[in-house]
């Protein structure tokens, strides 16, 4: 059993990444909009969709090596409740709910800015310097994780998480739409290989490491698909949260394509963050 | 601290467990709330009202406050509302306007409308001029 003090510092440890992640959406306005203009189901979804998220971080990186599956689902329990005191006292300061608005205005906009928090928590609980511990965790799965040198399900649970994480900071602005309608065929295409770029150099240096300790048959092989993977990864994340804010309600094909490519490129980059986690 | 590889049982100290009490009661709470509310919403369009409030004089000018409610369902953008002064002396009715960026679904807010002329000897008339879906 830990102490209270140890415990106390691990609270310590997600609160300040929950801020540190999420603070840029807490500051958003087109965020609060979406609290109350989304319906509350699709809210429901959302929650539903991080505490799975939530589940799987927890599962292949998380806190606990030498802990039952209960405990993950405790863990994700406490964080996802961290992430909405946080993200209420932080609203409530900002001035953005007070007692006297309605309850579902209160609720939809805590609900939307608290799932970043919450996966916010998660990932400083378990990243933000781990001391006096002799190493750093790897979560139940993550054990398995290390001695295979790559478990694939992990690989995408985190580099969706990290997806997420970064894309959710962009999506709800307005600046998306705007590029996405703007910009030329071409300049997406460039957007596009760009992303693609950043995910297969992270990759390939992240693998370097990781094929000086494990043998690899075809190196170069490997980071093409791992690239192409997270690219996958990124859309899908991107895609995702884009609908979720409401930014496909009306547009076109074309414009939904654009908006996810555009979006891509953050998502990208905290996707192949997310694996450098797991390396 | 030792660690056991092969722990089966959860072991939490009272801090945990209290974090993990208020988690589970936050998580079911809001989500409950979220089903219930989207089940008990309907899908009527923004019905705005408007009240009024005692004018009253500052040093330059008359202000009335102006309370807007969403009685609907769904939230309005961009909710104007006019308010004409009748009767209060001068030529003509004298108009003042007032904008809600966002009113969500039975939300209130609150604003001043301004005139040149005592409201308190004439008519007073609020009326909403339009809104937008979001």
């Amino acid at each position: 059993m830990r102490s209270i003090s140890e415990s106390l510092r691990e609270y310590a440890r997600g609160v300040a990444g929950g801020l540190l992640f999420s603070l840029p959406l807490l500051y958003t306005m087109e965020v609060w909009w979406a609290g109350f203009t989304s319906h509350p189901w699709r809210l429901a979804l959302y929650v539903a969709a991080t505490f799975a998220l939530l589940l799987g971080y927890n599962y292949f990186l998380g806190l606990r090596r030498d802990s039952c599956f209960s405990e993950v689902v405790i863990d994700s329990f406490e964080e996802m409740g961290l992430g909405l005191l946080i993200a209420f006292l932080i609203l409530w300061l900002l001035g953005r709910v007070s007692l006297d608005q309605p309850l579902s205005e209160i609720a939809g906009k805590t609900t939307v800015e608290a799932m970043t928090v919450a996966i916010g928590v998660s990932v400083g609980t378990a990243q933000l310097g781990a001391e006096g511990e002799d190493e750093r965790d790897k979560g139940v799965g993550g054990s398995r994780a290390a001695a295979g040198g790559h478990h694939f399900g992990g690989q995408l649970v985190v580099a969706l998480c990290g997806a997420v994480l970064f894309a959710a900071n962009i999506a709800p602005t307005e600046e998306v739409v705007m590029i996405a309608v703007e910009v030329s065929a071409w300049r997406l295409l460039g957007l596009a290989l760009l992303s693609l770029a950043l995910g297969a150099l992270i990759l390939y240096y992240s693998e370097f490491s990781g094929s000086r300790r494990f043998v690899r048959f075809d190196a170069r092989h490997d980071v093409l698909f791992g690239a192409v993977i997270t690219y996958a990864v990124a859309l899908a994340a991107s895609a995702a949260i884009l609908a979720f804010f409401g930014r496909f309600d009306g547009q076109g094909l074309a414009a939904c394509v654009a908006q996810t490519i555009v979006l891509g490129v953050a998502s990208t980059l905290g996707a192949s963050a997310g694996r450098l986690l797991l390396q | 601290m030792t660690k056991r590889k092969d722990a089966k049982r959860v072991e939490k100290n009272w801090l945990e467990w209290a974090v993990f009490g208020v988690g589970l009661a936050l998580v079911a709470g809001t989500l409950g709330y979220l089903v219930y509310d989207g089940a008990a919403a309907g899908d009527d369009p923004p019905a705005v009202e408007v009240r009024l409030g005692e004018p009253r004089p500052t040093g330059h000018n008359f202000v009335v406050p102006v309370a807007v409610t969403n009685h609907g369902d769904q939230t309005a953008e961009g909710v104007t509302v006019e308010v004409t002064l009748e009767g209060a002396g001068g030529a003509g009715p004298e108009r003042g306007q007032l904008t809600v960026a966002f009113l969500p679904r039975r939300a209130t807010r609150e604003g001043w409308v301004a005139f040149r002329a005592d409201p308190r000897a004439g008519r007073l008339t609020p009326r909403v001029l339009g809104y937008e879906k979001p």
